[in-house]
């Protein structure tokens, strides 16, 4: 053909492909220099990209210490949480993953959009919890189901586990997730990026709270080498610092005590079969000031918050009228009525009042322009000292108050420890009201003519009523004091770690024994000598309790209400009954153990918190810890685990 | 000996084998050699999934390309036309029987064989743009009206390929095509006007919503990479990282940490060049590299002694389809250009594109073995 040698074309495409290939060559040179300026120039910046890449500082998580009673029975401890995470990036299909998941187990609606909306906040590379507290067939099921659930990765960790349930709740508090005010409140960056581990919880209240720091451990760190998706591909021994679990907490409870305890204060009264019981009682040691028992009731299930609540149960809880979240030994101050005879009684030797002093009851007694009643009708007749403790005759008290100076009772109080909190570690105690001029005064700073004391005030004070608050726990620190005439201060924590702390000291309280011997033979009789409370006596004569029933006014029923028929205090709403109170100590002879019980609304001491407290002290009687061998807190330090892989 | 075994007319065959352009085929090995090393090592020291098949392809398709070096040039010049139209009807009926794959239709089934007609177009359109060329005389290549049939020629198959979608491929046939014309002889009046149409077409695409989203945002990933670090800009942010932490002499074979804790996306296909770099360093790169150029060269030394025009536009289309390739994939591992999905030439893993450059050397082969 012409065309094949035609040596102007072929001049042309040869210069036209030298052309091209200089080109070539050029883009070759470009692409060698780039990577003269990416491998040689700037190697160091990439290798160092290339390590942290590669290498990711892990923290390792440190076990939260145990709590244990006085003999050791767990707590609150850890167990193994079995959850499912969701890598979104390793997933073709993030809901129908979720699909799968739920096939398995229920992923709801609302949790589902929860999944998505942190897959679009936090990228596509980081995992998200879709469930946790798997049960272990779920988490079985979930595993076997592996490898057609892409981007599904099974994850165990440790959550708090609580044994006894809402028995202790109110002792040692829960944990909770973090907040950002948590984050904030850290010291160390450290801190903040432990607090930062998925799923890592924080004491919440009760000794959980207090002890955090305690508990809590030291976090260990671990370089790991991980892969794009984040998965750890092989673990850096070297240079790795284990973590280490929490100290333990020993605490003065009993678990067995504080268990039954627990029980009887849920049992429904006599006088109220169908009444929920909300109740408080304490138990201590009166001589070490060991606290056996710190129960209220109703209570919450701890376990259920660890986990994250849930709305509906929370509301319950909130809305109930009989307060679940409300620990009443501490957190509840109400009026001790008649359980504050006794220090009305030493009060009034104090001024000069002989035990022998008797008064005449008719039932009421007139004194500035009204009446004041004696809770009976009919009058007790004349009653000395002891007898206005056996019946808990008011009238005797009016009398009394009619010359009494009301700081003179103040001062009484204070010294049997009303009006003051405790160092217990359990966050939220009331203060509670010793009502005195100073107090008065105070009170009504912003409205003069009210600071004033008036003698009738003293008449109510003196039966525990009017102004006058205490806590259970302040009542039963009360009866422990009147037990063993010294200032016994109560105490939860026996050991923290291995270092056992000293009982607190219990100097002698500055009163006349004598005084103290009239007010222990009152009560004595009060359950042993027919008195108030004679069906809560206690029969083994090893076990001798004495008590004080009181019964503190909600709500006077008003002649409007007696008009409508409306008499018993039965016939009242619930949240308008009386409270009932009782407050003992045992053996009368030579005091060991003291107790308070208090019944929100249960209408009166002797039928409703008596037979509480006899119940709770028999059984107290029967175990008598305080001769027990108590666990050795070195023990426990030892079993703890020291150290700990991730 | 061997001419007791092959007689005859055979002796011819012979003849020309002793022709074959040995070093070419030598570089090209080399090179698919590279390819191996580097799929074994992706797979974490396996033969399978990768380095095995992609040898056993390599021996198939060098038996194809001395197969056509065989064959006289002239007849490929008879069959440019048909080759160019048939890929082209084939490209067509892609989007009506064509496999789904990666939300783009690229693929057809062919008695149980899986077929890309945009890969045998890359060679069809060289063929025929080479076969147009032939027939033109030198006065009439700068000729407008003589430049509507070959940008036909050119535009059918890109549009067929965009819409399928697949920009890289288009791109790639595009830019081939107008070097063909270039090197025809194009006179650089027109071609200047020709790169300012382009540049506004382009413009015009980008303005209008041409360009599938995901195309976009690869544009515009190319441009600021390190603006989003965990989404498009990753891979191209981590192929950087893994090349650059190579350095001078590379980890070592098998050592690439950020390959083998998968950093990197596509690493048997289009990021194989990371994995190379990242292993073997600078100097291995480079090494790489040169081997391509020298291959980019020589394929053009045959081109500019090739004895007819068709076999000189036929051997230049194949090598600048070639050079793309490389220039395209190198520089899109490194951020110097989009990330396109083009594969590496012989290195990556992909059975089709090996057989269309193999193919396409058989008829450089060719033309080298008849150029006289």
């Amino acid at each position: 053909m012409m065309n094949n040698h035609d040596p102007e074309r072929q001049e042309v495409v040869s210069r036209r492909a030298f052309l091209f290939g200089g080109g070539v060559t050029l883009g070759v040179v470009t692409i060698a220099g780039r990577l003269y300026q990416l491998q040689i120039a700037d190697h160091d910046k990439y290798l160092t990209l290339a390590q942290e890449n590669q290498f990711n500082r892990r923290v390792l998580t440190p076990l939260r210490g145990d709590i244990v009673d006085r003999f050791g029975t767990v707590l609150a401890s850890n167990r193994k949480n079995f959850r499912i995470l969701l890598l979104p990036e390793q997933s073709q299909n993030v809901n129908e993953t979720l699909d799968h998941v739920s096939a398995i187990v229920p992923v709801p609606t609302e949790r589902r959009n929860r999944i998505l909306r942190e897959i679009r906040r936090r990228g596509a590379f980081t995992p998200i919890e879709i469930e946790d507290n798997l049960d272990w067939e779920a988490f079985t099921r979930i595993n076997y189901e592996l490898p057609h659930l892409a981007g599904v990765l099974p994850d165990v960790g440790d959550t708090r586990d609580y044994p006894l349930g809402p028995a202790t709740s109110f002792v040692i508090g829960y944990v909770g997730a973090i907040t950002d005010a948590d984050l904030a409140a850290q010291e160390s960056d450290e801190d903040r990026n432990l607090l930062r581990q998925p799923g890592f919880k924080i004491g919440r209240d009760g000794l959980e709270r207090t002890y955090e720091k305690e508990l809590r451990g030291k976090a260990g760190k671990m370089n790991v080498v991980i892969n794009a998706h984040g998965r750890v591909i092989e673990e850096v021994k070297e240079g790795a610092v284990l973590s280490q679990q929490g100290k333990p907490l020993t605490l003065t409870i009993d678990a067995e005590l504080q268990t039954h305890a627990m029980e009887v204060l849920a049992t429904p009264g006599e006088r109220q079969p169908d009444e929920p019981q909300s109740a408080a009682a304490v138990v201590m040691d009166v001589v070490t000031g060991d606290v056996l028992v710190l129960a209220s009731t109703p209570a919450f299930n701890p376990n259920d918050f660890n986990v994250g609540i849930n709305p509906t149960l929370w509301r319950e809880l909130n809305e109930s009228p009989y307060k679940p979240l409300l620990n009443k030994a501490l957190t509840g101050a109400y009026p001790p009525g008649s359980t504050m005879k006794m220090l009305s009684a030493i009060a009034a030797q104090e001024t000069g009042v002989r035990p022998s002093h008797s008064v005449y009851c008719s039932g009421r007694t007139w004194y500035g322009n009204r009446y004041f009643h004696c809770w009976k009708r009919g009058g007790h007749g004349t009653v000395d000292m002891k007898g206005s403790m056996k019946h808990s005759c008011d009238s005797y008290y009016y009398d009394i108050a009619k010359d009494l100076d009301i700081d003179v009772l103040a001062d009484v109080a204070k010294r049997f420890g009303l009006g003051q909190t405790y160092e217990l570690g359990v966050p939220g105690q009331k203060q509670g009201v010793v009502p005195s001029r100073d107090w008065k005064r105070s009170y009504y700073a912003g409205d003069p003519p009210n600071q004033t004391w008036f003698q009738g005030e003293t008449l109510s004070a003196i039966i525990g009523q009017g102004a006058a608050t205490a806590t259970p726990l302040q009542l039963c620190v009360m009866a422990a004091r009147v037990a063993s005439g010294r200032a016994v201060r109560p105490r939860l924590v026996r050991a923290v770690g291995d270092l056992i702390l000293p009982a607190p000291d219990a100097p002698a309280i500055d009163v006349n024994p004598s005084h103290l011997d009239v007010v222990r033979a009152g009560m004595n009789a009060v359950t042993n000598e027919g008195g108030t409370a004679a069906r809560s006596r206690l029969q083994d004569p090893d076990w001798q309790m004495a008590g004080k029933t009181g019964t503190s006014q909600v709500y006077a029923i008003t002649a409007e209400d007696r008009a409508r028929g409306l008499t018993k205090p039965e016939d009242l709403p619930w949240a308008r009954r009386d409270h009932a109170l009782f407050v003992s100590f045992m053996p009368f002879e030579n005091p060991r153990y003291a107790c308070s019980v208090l019944v929100e609304h249960g209408i009166g001491g002797s039928r409703a918190a008596g037979p509480k407290a006899r119940e709770i002290m028999r059984k107290v009687a029967e175990r008598n810890p305080a001769v027990r061998q108590t666990v050795d807190p070195r023990e426990l330090v030892r079993a703890t685990v020291p150290n700990r892989e991730a | 000996m061997a001419s007791l075994i092959l007689p005859g007319p055979h002796r011819g065959v012979r003849a020309r084998l002793a022709k074959t352009h040995w070093p070419l085929l030598i570089l090209l090995t080399l090179i698919a050699l590279a390819g191996v090393i580097t799929l074994y090592s992706v797979a974490e020291g396996n033969w399978r999934p990768w380095a095995l098949k992609h040898a056993i392809r390599y021996g198939v398709a060098a038996c194809l390309l001395l197969g056509m070096g065989l064959v006289p040039i002239r007849y490929w010049m008879a069959l440019a036309y048909p080759i160019y139209f048939a890929a082209l009807a084939a490209l067509f009926t892609v989007p009506f029987i064509g496999e789904i794959n990666m939300g783009a239709r690229r693929w057809i089934e062919m008695g149980g064989l899986q077929f890309q007609p945009s890969e045998a177009m890359k060679i069809g359109l060289v063929m025929g743009l080479a076969r147009y060329y032939h027939g033109l005389r030198a006065e009439q290549v700068s000729h407008l009206l003589y430049l509507i049939p070959p940008a036909l020629m050119i535009a059918a198959p890109v549009g067929l390929v965009f819409i399928q979608p697949d920009l890289g491929t288009a791109l790639l046939l595009g830019a081939t095509g107008v070097i063909i014309v270039f090197v025809a002889g194009l006179s650089w009046r027109i071609g200047l006007f020709g790169v300012f149409g382009a540049i506004a077409a382009g413009y015009g695409a980008y303005r209008f919503d041409i360009l599938k989203e995901y195309q976009l945002r690869r544009i515009t990933t190319f441009l600021n990479p390190d603006l989003d670090p965990s989404g498009q800009g990753y891979h191209l942010l981590q192929s950087k990282i893994a090349l650059g932490s190579g350095g001078l002499d590379g980890k070592g074979f098998m050592q690439g940490t950020q390959s083998q804790l998968q950093f990197l996306p596509e690493m048997h296909t289009d990021f194989i060049f990371t994995i190379f770099g990242e292993e073997f360093g600078f100097v291995g790169s480079v090494g790489l590299l040169t081997l391509y150029l020298a291959v980019i060269l020589t394929g053009l030394s045959v081109g500019a002694q090739a004895k007819s025009h068709f076999a000189r536009l036929t051997v230049i289309g194949v090598v600048a389809t070639f050079a793309l390739y490389v220039l395209i994939n190198t520089g899109m591992v490194m951020g110097l250009a989009p990330v396109v999905g083009v594969p590496l030439p012989l290195v990556s893993y992909g059975g089709t594109v090996m057989l269309t450059i193999m193919a396409g050397f058989g008829l450089v082969m060719s033309a080298h073995i008849y150029r006289d």
